[in-house]
């Protein structure tokens, strides 16, 4: 089977690639959609730097933003996100888990 | 009804987390009557808008459940007297069926000040935690998104979920960033969901017995595990929003990090 390209998404309250995930996301090509989320309390890597040691390659990390007095408080979406690939052989989708 | 309002502390749980538990609401007799209304007869959508007492159907098991008044109590320490019908909708996963992500933030955006609407969740029957409650992340309710843009926020630190007897009500704030669970069990799970709005200022609703309670500040201050380098700043709207609810516009605590807009000297000191 080729490998396709599994994607990681770690999201940070600072942009560092060694600051902790508060959430995280994958997108994995290799196993398909996510159609049972089973919960997960802790992310898979303390870091993206931990997952690049692991064999995931950064394809994103964040920018810091400018910070001004109208919007310098403003709550909304997590700030920063670190984005991961990482090429696994395609499974077939029943057998994905 | 004021032995059914809850307290400064629970005020300021919910001012900090975005939600309320509270167990043993609806009586099981009434839970039992409820489920079959949900099952059998759905009674369609209301005028929103329009008074929550005038409008929500009389002489219906589900009309009773809301009129409890231990449910009276809660709902009018949050909003207040005389609040509005905004939306209901009965909630069903069936047995057996999975969900993949689905975090979102109800309604739509709303940047409203010194304002929140409470969406009440009643739990009619048992909900272990394989039927897969509804999920919460407990102080997400500050953060304004656009619906279901979050859904990629897959797994978050500090996430919840309601497993919980029948009878037990949540009670959140609509902005609490929240999602269905899959259903791993034969029985279908149900959840029944009530969203109000207040009339006048959300203004000291509660029993303030309790209000000076050196606790409180510990609660505003509740670190859920996603907050990270956000902590101050989700402090300070929690700080807002408290003054706000107590009816104490100038309170602050720890650094006061509310100096930080609020304080700026104006007059010249003669030298």
């Amino acid at each position: 089977m080729p490998a396709v390209q599994d994607i990681l998404v770690l999201f940070q309250t600072t942009p560092a690639l060694t600051a902790p995930p508060v959430a995280w996301a994958r997108y994995e090509a290799s196993k398909g959609p996510i159609r049972d989320l089973v919960e997960e309390g802790e992310p898979p890597y303390d870091n993206a730097l931990a997952a690049m040691r692991d064999g995931w390659e950064v394809i994103q990390m964040s920018e810091l933003k400018h910070r001004s007095a109208d919007e310098g408080y403003d709550l909304g979406p997590l700030p920063y996100q670190t984005v991961l690939s990482k090429f696994n052989e395609l499974q077939d989708e029943e057998d994905a888990s | 009804m004021s032995e059914y309002l809850i307290s400064a502390k629970q005020m300021a749980q919910f001012v900090a987390s975005g939600y309320l538990r509270i167990d043993d609401m609806v009586p099981k007799d009434l839970c039992e009557a409820c489920l079959v209304e949900m099952r059998d007869h759905h009674f369609g959508y209301l005028a929103v808008g329009s008074s929550f007492e005038e409008t929500w159907p009389k002489g219906t098991a589900l009309g009773d459940a809301f009129r409890l008044p231990q449910v009276r109590g809660l709902i009018h320490s949050l909003v207040g007297p005389d609040p509005l019908y905004d939306h209901h909708a009965a909630h069903l996963v069936q047995a057996g069926n999975t969900r993949g992500p689905d975090m979102h933030q109800d309604s739509v955006i709303d940047f409203r000040e010194n304002y929140f609407d409470i969406q009440l969740s009643f739990f009619p029957v048992d909900t272990p935690d394989e039927m897969g409650g509804t999920f919460l992340v407990p102080g997400t309710q500050f953060r304004s998104v656009r619906t279901g843009e979050i859904h990629i926020y897959q797994h978050m630190r500090g996430k919840i979920w309601a497993t919980c007897p029948a009878g037990t009500m949540y009670v959140w704030n609509t902005g609490v960033w929240h999602g269905s669970r899959s259903n791993h069990t034969d029985q279908d799970r149900y959840m029944y969901k009530l969203r109000l709005n207040p009339t006048r200022p959300q203004v000291r609703n509660f029993d303030t017995a309790d209000l000076d309670d050196p606790e409180i500040g510990k609660i505003l201050n509740t670190n859920h595990g996603w907050e990270g380098n956000e902590h101050r700043y989700e402090l300070m709207r929690r700080v807002q929003m408290w003054r706000f609810v107590s009816g104490q516009p100038d309170y602050d605590q720890g650094e006061r990090f509310m100096r930080r807009i609020e304080y700026q000297p104006t007059e010249e000191v003669a030298g």
